[in-house]
């Protein structure tokens, strides 16, 4: 979902990249001594995620998980996947520099969107709620960046309609998948470290 | 300060778990797509694919000139080719467009559409003459050989192109995570010297 260099017009760039920086400026105030590590954890999670490649359907489709990345990290997410497509732009050439902005609003305000939505469900202490709202944030979060994908494309490609509809079929598979890791993601932290998720284990995340 | 210990090695846990996950499947794929063209004859040859060996299948191809005007447009097969007579003697932008956001470009200088061009025409002048035994002008031999160099070198030419498309190394892939944790490092180091002062 990474969009190439030159496809965009430099407005649309530009603005893209305003949104970015507002959203990375609020991540880094956010963001405090203890979730430093945390933040870097996830970024690496989603540097290396874009390499698992999924082989069904009909376009190339890899794993995302900017869901789980927004349901830890709330608007930080933004430094981290910013970090990350930088790194993704720079060292596998996927993206690029000039639409790093646009890219990370795509993939990190869908994460934050889900924060807002989910993770005062994921930190429930009954499983069921719980696991079902991770599911959901890992499914959604990459259905939402597929609709901002789209809507980049809307001044380039041809109609809004199928553009949304061609990618969000393509990542269909992802969508699944990306529900499920994040379901053993937050099952696992239950488990071992329920601080992580906020709410009522510990201080809640912002 | 034991607690903070032991959720920093949940994490670096973690992260090895999925670092161990993510380089047993490889060798990685990457998402980006390239078209790779090459003339033979008066034709251009296009081939089309996602950087991990996938074909674009069904994908619009433009051709620009040198000034940037269209001179004709396609779509990629089921085996992402796609080829075209040489609309006009010029640079030849070729431009990939796999939707979604994806793109990507390959030019073809003039001067390498003219060799491939004479080529073409001393050999359909060599068809319609006499046996080789005649004897041939050094001109003539020396564009047979170049007209079968140029056939016994595409399959070279088609494994540069899939070396190409590699995806990324685990230097590389390495080498990322290593910047992300630098960064953390200069994060962290920042943060303190701000609460020492």
């Amino acid at each position: 979902m990474h969009i190439s260099e030159g496809v965009l017009s430099a407005p649309l760039l530009i603005t893209g990249a305003a949104l970015a920086a507002a959203g990375v400026a609020v991540g880094l105030k956010k963001m405090d001594y203890e979730k430093i590590p945390q933040v870097a954890v996830l970024s690496s999670a989603f540097f290396v995620a874009s390499l698992i490649h999924v082989p069904i359907g009909p376009s190339s489709v890899h794993l995302v998980l900017n869901g789980i990345n927004g349901l830890l990290l709330g608007w930080m997410c933004f430094p981290s996947i910013l970090v990350a497509l930088a790194l993704q732009a720079i060292l596998f050439q996927f993206g690029g520099i000039t639409v790093l902005g646009i890219n990370t609003m795509n993939m990190a305000l869908p994460g934050v969107i889900c924060y807002y939505l989910f993770s005062w469900l994921v930190n429930r202490e009954k499983k069921l709620i719980s696991l079902t709202a991770a599911f959901a944030s890992g499914l959604l979060s990459v259905f939402f960046s597929g609709i901002l994908v789209a809507l980049s494309l809307l001044f380039t490609e041809q109609s809004f309609i199928s553009v949304a509809k061609l990618i969000v079929v393509a990542h269909l598979p992802i969508m699944i998948i990306e529900g499920i890791i994040t379901l053993f993601c937050v099952a696992f932290l239950h488990r071992v470290k329920p601080e992580l998720l906020g709410g009522i284990y510990g201080k809640a995340t912002y | 300060m034991e607690k903070r210990h032991t959720s920093t090695m949940y994490l670096l846990i973690l992260f090895f778990a999925s670092i161990l996950i993510i380089s047993s499947s490889l060798p990685v794929s990457a998402h980006k797509v390239i078209i790779f063209a090459w003339v033979e004859g008066d034709t251009v040859f296009t081939e089309s694919k996602f950087s991990d060996g996938k074909k674009t299948i069904n994908s619009q191809v433009l051709v620009f000139d040198k000034e940037g005007k269209q001179l004709l447009e396609g779509k990629t097969d089921n085996k992402g080719e796609f080829s075209f007579k040489i609309p006009k003697l010029t640079d030849l932008r070729i431009i990939l467009n796999a939707g979604m956001g994806h793109k990507a470009e390959w030019k073809i200088p003039e001067s390498e559409i003219k060799e491939a061009g004479s080529i073409s025409e001393i050999k359909r002048i060599g068809e319609s003459s006499q046996p080789i035994d005649v004897g041939l002008s050094k001109e003539e031999i020396k564009e047979l050989i170049e007209e079968s160099l140029d056939r016994k070198l595409r399959p070279i030419v088609r494994i540069i192109n899939e070396s190409q498309s590699k995806g990324p190394s685990i230097t590389e892939i390495i080498g990322g995570i290593g910047y992300i944790f630098g960064l953390m490092g200069v994060a962290i180091y920042f943060k303190n010297r701000g609460k020492k002062a």
